[in-house]
């Protein structure tokens, strides 16, 4: 078979048997393949994307969902999974329409680059990471690299017995570099990525220059201080200011996490909450994003979500459920990790909007404190009101001008004291998305964009 | 137990239909997930079964005294997808290099048991979760000012199976249970918001008779989290029990004693001060219930216990086939597959192993109860839980926001504290301070959490980040 398509008919036969038991049934078909190459001075690691293929099936058993699913799509493989849906509805006795609207949206859309990574076979993958690593270990002390190369191809398929039909094929490529400093027993890296959906101007970032500075960067943390610790000025670079946006008005306006009334920011909607330079945005039609989807899990198209505008607490994400709760529309932001994992409201590119202020005016205006870059992780508070934010390194801000380099740490904060010390966003020439996988809790990790640009507000930070 | 769908264990069937002229070896896995997810105390979706069956093949070609190695892994196994698997797998290995001089393939596993299946779950998964649920919900009732406000509770039945061109066939059944719950607690003063608990713990046995056992005490961190304030800045000696360390040592030690980190020149050297004098650690791939637990590791070689850190020196590392092949010494027994997406757990047949720790053992010490170990402390914290400690393996660096805490006063928990940062090194370069070699104290008793077993340990000091002043000051 060489497109999830050609299974359609055998699903589709599977709908319309559900169509029988339930009053409302749906079905996604998932599809991935891909390759990929690391490499280090010791070993060169090509790789293919698991053939990976199977079906979700969810019915409306009148007051909860129930599902089933398999990775066999072929008839035989399909009914097993529905003979387990139909098991589980004969137990139940209420009927009825399931919560929301449902989708009757009948459309496809691909990625299709007119160049993709794909032509650069694995000859070509590894011939870049070889150039990749040759030019960081020309940086005295910087002994390897390592360099990750990879493109991905998703299919999904989504039918639904109220008419929906969704078919979307998702390229997502992504590269990064790590160049490893060492000393005297030391290691310590800096490290360059960006991921995207497109074709092989994706890799265009990896260029000698840009691989020589943070293969430099490397060795300069070998000795760079560790970074000051309390409670302080903060700047936030384009990247740290994403996953700022992602952590706290991310997962903070799922909106099942208001049905479950576990969202502090819940009774805030329609508030004022910040400042009017902020704006923050979920985006799953932002062009080329990381976290970009033409089509959510529930056949509804990825879409432009305002969460934050102006500093006004305006919107959140909604599913089906989470719609028809709280009177709204469903955004298309209902997703499934893969095929085995159950629909959640979740973010796609999650970003501040560019403001007006230039970094240098931002740094002025922090006069000391320090200056986060290269986000590596972050958590949520959805009940709590706090978030976490790591970065792999910083820069001290003294008397208004950015000074030393220092080392990794996390920064602490309830999001709504940092929102109301927010002083300023830089402008649009400093605005990215950068790539990222995001769980809900501690699983079902789907791609997700976070991005923005300078931003300047207090938080504690200390080593981490 | 019953069997899966078919009868005869998926690498079986796979190893059958292939033509390979090199040295290979098949992973599969047929498994059923069952699912139970709760909004409060609703029953919000029921999923199950959840039936995965796939296979990887791993190709290795020698050329010199190098090695390359190709691994496809696909949910098609007909015998075109078999054909496919072992082409993608061909073309891999024709680009792949790696300086392992010889291949040694496990012939025979030995055929002891290990505790790793819960056998009640396998025989009536959706029955006994429902059971296990109804444990975990009920003390809400005699509980006042705290509810679940979510909850989901995933098994997963897997029938592992290997086999090799060196004449290896392996089976073997295993459980895992993936539990999350989130407790709010509410009430009042007036004004205060509600404060949550976040409970997330993978096993592979669960218990409805004890299940309900340390629901209060999750609904008191969650009620204290909400008289909690910052703590101060500074270096503070800092006592962190095992669901904590879970989240710290596994990360950095299983990547750093092993091959894959010698190689790359990140491993200790035999016999280097790493960590504090009365300091042992060892692994042990059969470690009752641990969840990376079985008869043998993912590439089919007998599991065993190896001794990592021995009186605070750097002892073993560990070693898969590969990295085995590259160092010219024996496969411990640490081939194990997801390790780098945290999912041991599901879809491992999906990755090409890597050498990583199974279950790492901290060894209980002499440091006395948990108490006794906050009264060593004198003035400093009860590090609860974290939001994220996110260990580097690289650099050694760990950290991440307090979630709940305590302050110790006098060697007595006192009020609670949450918000600010802990944070420092795993391990560093002998002769620098890190969590290892600043220990003071290790508890008496070992718990099993996720793939660490160890005892409460007192780190003197750590960097603590808070606000003691309440208001934003200067850096410097």
């Amino acid at each position: 078979m060489t497109d999830l398509r050609d299974f359609e008919a055998d699903i589709d036969r599977i709908l319309t048997r559900l169509e029988r038991a339930a009053p409302f049934a749906e079905i996604v078909a998932q599809r991935v393949s891909g390759q990929g190459m690391r490499l280090d001075r010791r070993s060169t690691s090509p790789s293919t994307q698991a053939r990976l293929h199977g079906a979700a099936l969810r019915a409306w058993a009148g007051s909860h969902w129930i599902e089933a699913a398999s990775s066999d799509l072929t008839l035989p493989g399909l009914e097993i999974a529905a003979d387990g849906i139909e098991r589980a509805l004969e137990s139940t006795s209420v009927r009825g329409d399931p919560p929301g609207p449902s989708s009757v949206t009948d459309a496809e859309a691909s990625t299709n680059p007119p160049h993709p990574v794909s032509e650069l076979g694995l000859e070509g993958m590894i011939a870049l990471g070889k150039d990749v690593r040759g030019w960081a270990t020309q940086v005295p002390d910087v002994r390897d690299a390592i360099v990750r190369v990879a493109w991905e191809d998703e299919e999904r398929l989504y039918l639904n017995t109220a008419g929906a039909r969704t078919y979307q094929r998702i390229t997502r490529v992504n590269a990064s570099v790590v160049p490893l400093a060492f000393e005297g027993g030391r290691v310590e890296f800096d490290f360059l990525g960006e991921g995207a959906i497109g074709g092989m101007e994706c890799l265009d970032f990896l260029k000698e220059p840009a691989v020589k500075e943070v293969a430099e960067c490397s060795r300069a943390l070998l000795s760079a201080k560790a970074p000051p610790t309390g409670a302080m000025t903060v700047v936030l670079d384009p990247g740290v200011a994403g996953t700022f946006a992602h952590e706290s008005f991310g997962h903070g306006t799922e909106a099942d996490q208001f049905v479950r009334d576990r969202s502090y920011l819940k009774p805030l909607l329609g508030q004022v909450v910040g400042p009017e330079s902020l704006t923050i945005v979920d985006n799953g039609a932002y062009p080329g994003g990381w976290g970009t989807i033409y089509f959510d899990d529930e056949g509804n198209p990825g879409q432009r979500t305002v969460l934050i505008n102006q500093g006004r607490f305006v919107g959140a994400l909604h599913d089906r459920e989470t719609a028809q709760v709280l009177h709204a529309r469903p955004t298309g932001n209902t997703r499934r990790s893969d095929f085995l994992s159950r629909p959640f409201v979740r973010m796609t590119n999650t970003y501040v909007e560019p403001g007006d202020w230039k970094l240098e005016e931002l740094v002025k205006e922090a006069q000391n404190g320090v200056l986060l870059e290269r986000a590596t992780s972050g958590i949520e508070d959805p009940l709590g009101g706090q978030m976490q934010l790591k970065v792999k390194r910083g820069h001290r801000i003294e008397h208004g001008e950015v000074t030393d380099l220092v080392t990794s740490m996390a920064l602490s904060g309830k999001v709504l004291d940092f929102l109301k010390g927010i002083r300023g966003v830089s402008t649009a020439s400093d605005f990215r998305i950068e790539p990222g996988y995001c769980g809900k809790g501690h699983s079902d990790v789907v791609p997700a964009g976070t991005g923005g640009a300078y931003l300047l507000s207090n938080a504690i930070v200390g080593p981490a | 137990m019953s069997t899966p769908e078919s009868s005869v264990p998926v690498s079986f069937r796979v190893a059958d239909k292939l033509h390979v002229d090199a040295p290979w070896e098949v992973f599969g896995e047929h498994a059923r997930r069952y699912e139970l997810h709760f909004n409060g105390r609703v029953l919000e979706v029921i999923r199950g079964p959840l039936i995965v069956e796939g296979f990887g093949v791993r190709i290795f070609r020698g050329h010199g005294d190098r090695t390359g190695i190709g691994f496809q892994g696909s949910t098609d196994s007909s015998e075109a997808g078999i054909a496919q698997a072992v082409t993608d797998a061909t073309q891999i290995a024709a680009h792949s290099d790696f300086p392992a001089k010889r291949v040694d393939l496990p012939t025979s596993s030995a055929s002891a048991a290990v505790e790793a299946v819960d056998v009640k779950l396998w025989e009536s998964p959706l029955p006994r979760l429902r059971e296990y649920m109804d444990a975990v919900l009920a003390p809400f009732d005699s509980i006042k000012d705290a509810v679940p406000s979510f909850g989901s509770v995933r098994a997963t039945l897997t029938e592992t199976s290997i086999s090799n061109s060196a004449g290896l066939h392996v089976t073997y059944p295993h459980s895992s249970i993936a539990f999350e719950l989130a407790v709010k607690a509410f009430g009042g003063p007036e004004g205060v918001p509600p404060g949550e608990y976040w409970v997330n713990q993978l096993t592979r046995r669960i218990d409805p008779a004890t299940a309900g056992d340390p629901v209060p005490a999750w609904c008191s961190y969650a009620q204290d989290a909400r008289r909690a304030a910052p703590p101060p800045t500074g270096d503070l000696p800092v006592v962190l029990p095992p669901h904590v360390l879970a989240g710290i040592l596994p990360a950095v030690l299983g990547a750093r004693w092993t091959g894959g980190a010698r190689l790359r020149e990140m491993a200790p050297a035999s016999g280097s001060v790493v960590a504090a004098p009365n300091l042992n650690v060892y692994d042990d791939g059969r470690f009752p219930w641990g969840p990376n637990t079985g008869p043998v590791d993912d590439e089919g070689v007998t599991t065993r216990r190896r001794s990592l850190i021995r009186g605070g020196a750097a002892d073993e590392i560990l070693y898969d086939v590969l990295h085995g092949g590259a160092f010219d010494v024996p496969a411990t027994g640490n081939g194990l597959r997801g390790i780098s997406f945290g999912n041991r757990d599901w879809l491992r047949f999906t990755h090409a192993p890597g050498v990583g720790a199974s279950t790492l053992v901290v060894e209980p010490g002499t440091g006395g109860t948990d108490a006794e170990l906050a009264e060593i402390a004198g003035d400093g914290i009860w590090l609860q839980q974290l939001g994220w400690a996110s260990p580097d393996p690289i650099s050694g660096a760990f950290g991440g926001e307090i979630r709940i805490g305590y302050r110790i006063r006098n060697g007595k928990i006192a009020e609670p504290v949450r918000g600010g940062t802990i944070g420092g090194t795993v391990v560093g370069p002998p002769g620098t301070p890190s969590l290892l070699s600043c220990i003071a104290a290790i508890g008496s008793a070992g718990r099993l959490v996720d793939d660490l077993s160890s005892p409460t340990l007192l780190v003197k000091p750590l960097t603590v980040a808070g606000d003691a002043g309440g208001r934003p000051t200067s850096a410097g």
